[in-house]
């Protein structure tokens, strides 16, 4: 009966441990990103849930935005090349043999088209953006549509 | 070899004290003691009926019955908070899903957070034509025919 008691208690402990891993578990390697310099000084990091942007139609819209930062840069684009691996499409704009813009158009998970966009400028300071979308909407589409609005 | 069986109570005792139960007069001590030396194997037939008294024939032993309610109270307790945490957790998540982080503030304005998201987007399709030209340049089947062409000439 005791040990009875005891596997419960167990149990239940065992459970209240696995909550923080049970939220949705993000497969990507950018997701360390979002971890890492999410909450740091010099930076905005923002998520929105099926809410309307301006136009856009998004059900996941996770950003960074990081500055002064060359060291976050290179991690951004070595958790790229990993998420490429398996990607559907991928585009880049480099510039003196540096990727400063990368595109990738994801696997589709379930029924969402998934789109990273990572950005790098240098004036009038080095900023870092990083983006990671959800839509319904197909990948094509929505990178048109943001590339169109300026 | 002779083996001596030594029996925990003399037969005198013992009788001493079926005649005392019998009687009602016995201790909890001296029934005790009783049932003991009635428990022992080997004893002379007179003492059966005794042994029967206190259950020595009764092979199948009762065991004692597992109390199930116990358990299934314990286990109800916990599938319940179980299913509260995962619900509380749910909720909450399902609930701070809209939100931002400036320099390590959290921000749960959303008019704030839908413009630091857009000033995001704007990054990407910034005013720098580079990257404009060059998505363009990649669908460009023109520029490409146009490099190959340099080395047809080879």
């Amino acid at each position: 009966m005791r040990s009875i008691k005891k596997y419960l208690i167990l149990t239940l402990l065992v459970g209240f441990a696995f909550i923080p891993t049970l939220k949705a578990q993000n497969d990507l390697q950018i997701s360390k990103v979002f971890d890492q310099y999410g909450e740091k000084k010099g930076v905005v990091m923002v998520e929105l849930t099926d809410e309307m942007l301006d136009g856009y139609d998004f059900s996941l819209f996770k950003s960074i935005t990081i500055q002064n930062n060359p060291s976050a840069a290179d991690f951004i684009r070595k958790c790229l090349a990993k998420d490429e691996i398996g990607a559907k499409k991928v585009k880049q704009v480099v510039a003196n043999g540096i990727p400063t813009s990368i595109y990738l158009q994801l696997a589709r998970k379930g029924q969402l088209y998934r789109l990273i966009l990572f950005n790098e400028t240098f004036k009038p300071e080095p900023k870092i953006t990083l983006i990671y979308i959800e839509s319904k909407n197909d990948s094509e589409d929505v990178l048109k549509l943001i590339l169109k609005k300026k | 070899m002779k083996f001596k069986i030594k029996y925990k109570l003399s037969f005198s005792d013992a009788d001493r004290l079926i005649e005392k139960y019998y009687e009602g007069l016995t201790t909890v001590e001296e029934e005790r003691k009783l049932r003991e030396f009635l428990s022992q194997s080997n004893l002379p037939e007179h003492y059966k009926p005794e042994q029967a008294i206190f259950g020595y024939f009764d092979h199948k032993k009762q065991k004692a019955p597992i109390r199930f309610l116990p358990i299934i109270r314990w286990s109800g307790a916990a599938a319940v908070i179980l299913f509260t945490v995962f619900s509380i957790n749910r909720y909450v998540n399902e609930n701070q899903t809209n939100y931002a982080f400036i320099d390590g503030k959290k921000i749960t304005n959303v008019q704030e957070i839908k413009s630091r998201a857009l000033a995001s987007l704007s990054d990407i399709s910034s005013k720098n034509s580079e990257v404009e030209d060059g998505l363009k340049n990649m669908n460009n089947k023109e520029l490409i025919e146009e490099q190959l062409d340099i080395f047809s000439g080879l």
